[in-house]
């Protein structure tokens, strides 16, 4: 994910805190995620799990489509842009990506 | 086959470096019980077991235990940016930097490199089982004592993290050995292997 730098400073920052929040939540859904897995690969049949990993999916893709609209892709499988976006700005283990 | 998500699973964000909090921290890296020996444990042990559920919670524990390893990679990464000469004169962290500079190289807090002695394939079911309901607490243990070395904020939220994913392993794995025990003969669970002994294997019956 990156900041594209076309605006003025304050919009910058301003577009950073947004890409920052919509990562933010998009770890919170993706985490949600793993756990229902988790509890699905061993309990397979549990149909409330199910119905949650279902309504899981739905929120994701909302969200993953905000987040990579307004801050680019965050895997190569994804469609780019503007050049070859997902591996521009700082990755992941960079304090500016968190 | 694994596609990889550019996000840590869980934000790192360390606003002051501390190349002796690295020192423990790689430990988790390339220890006995950190994260590269947790993914090459489960996601090696799959292979052999007979049940689609355990198959599933090996491969996605396994995957989970990469971008682990990864959030690991990060925090050290962070702990060890800017570093003037005198910060790492005077530290543990000096041996390190001789050889690896501040690239990341799997090693123990006691510079061991890792070892894939650490890591135990029994191709037994419940053999396995029990190594991997043991390796989550021994990781938890180390987070535990990672806690005890500091009280960086910035620190202390992802290790906290991690820590809590190793419970909850252990819980998944737990159920995993009581899927292959419901499947296994009541009377005695070592009658035979079922991810390597067919049901009249090893064990013949007498004619």
């Amino acid at each position: 994910m990156r900041v594209i730098n076309r605006n003025t400073s304050r919009e910058n920052a301003s577009r950073a805190g947004n890409c920052r929040m919509l990562q933010q939540r998009l770890q919170a859904v993706d985490f949600a995620i793993v756990e229902t897995t988790l509890y699905l690969d061993v309990y397979p049949d549990c149909k409330k799990a199910l119905e949650y990993h279902k309504r899981l999916l739905k929120e994701r893709k909302m969200v993953a489509e905000a987040l990579h609209g307004s801050c680019g892709p965050t895997t190569a499988w994804e469609e780019q842009n503007d050049g070859w976006e997902w591996v521009k700005g700082p990755w992941p283990w960079e304090p500016d990506a968190n | 086959m694994w596609i990889y998500d550019k996000k840590l699973q869980y934000p790192v964000k360390i606003k002051n470096p501390n190349p002796k909090l690295a020192q423990v921290i790689i430990s988790q890296l390339g220890g006995p019980d950190g994260e590269l020996a947790a993914s090459m444990r489960y996601l090696h042990q799959r292979y052999a077991m007979p049940h689609d559920e355990i198959k599933g919670i090996l491969t996605d524990v396994g995957t989970e235990e990469l971008a682990h390893l990864e959030m690991v990679a990060a925090i050290l990464h962070q702990l060890t940016r800017n570093l003037s000469e005198e910060q790492i004169k005077n530290s543990p962290f000096a041996t390190y930097f001789v050889d690896h500079t501040t690239g990341l190289y799997p090693v123990a807090g006691s510079g061991l490199p890792f070892d894939m002695k650490y890591v135990g394939v029994k191709g037994d079911v419940i053999t396995d089982l029990h190594e991997d309901l043991a390796a989550e607490q021994k990781a938890r243990t180390t987070y535990d004592n990672i806690l005890r070395l500091t009280d960086d904020p910035d620190v202390r939220e992802p290790i906290k993290f991690l820590r809590q994913r190793e419970l909850v392993h252990y819980q998944r794995f737990g159920d995993a050995l009581r899927i292959a025990q419901d499947r296994m003969d009541s009377k005695n669970f070592y009658a035979y292997n079922p991810a390597f002994d067919k049901a009249s294997g090893v064990f013949r019956k007498p004619k």
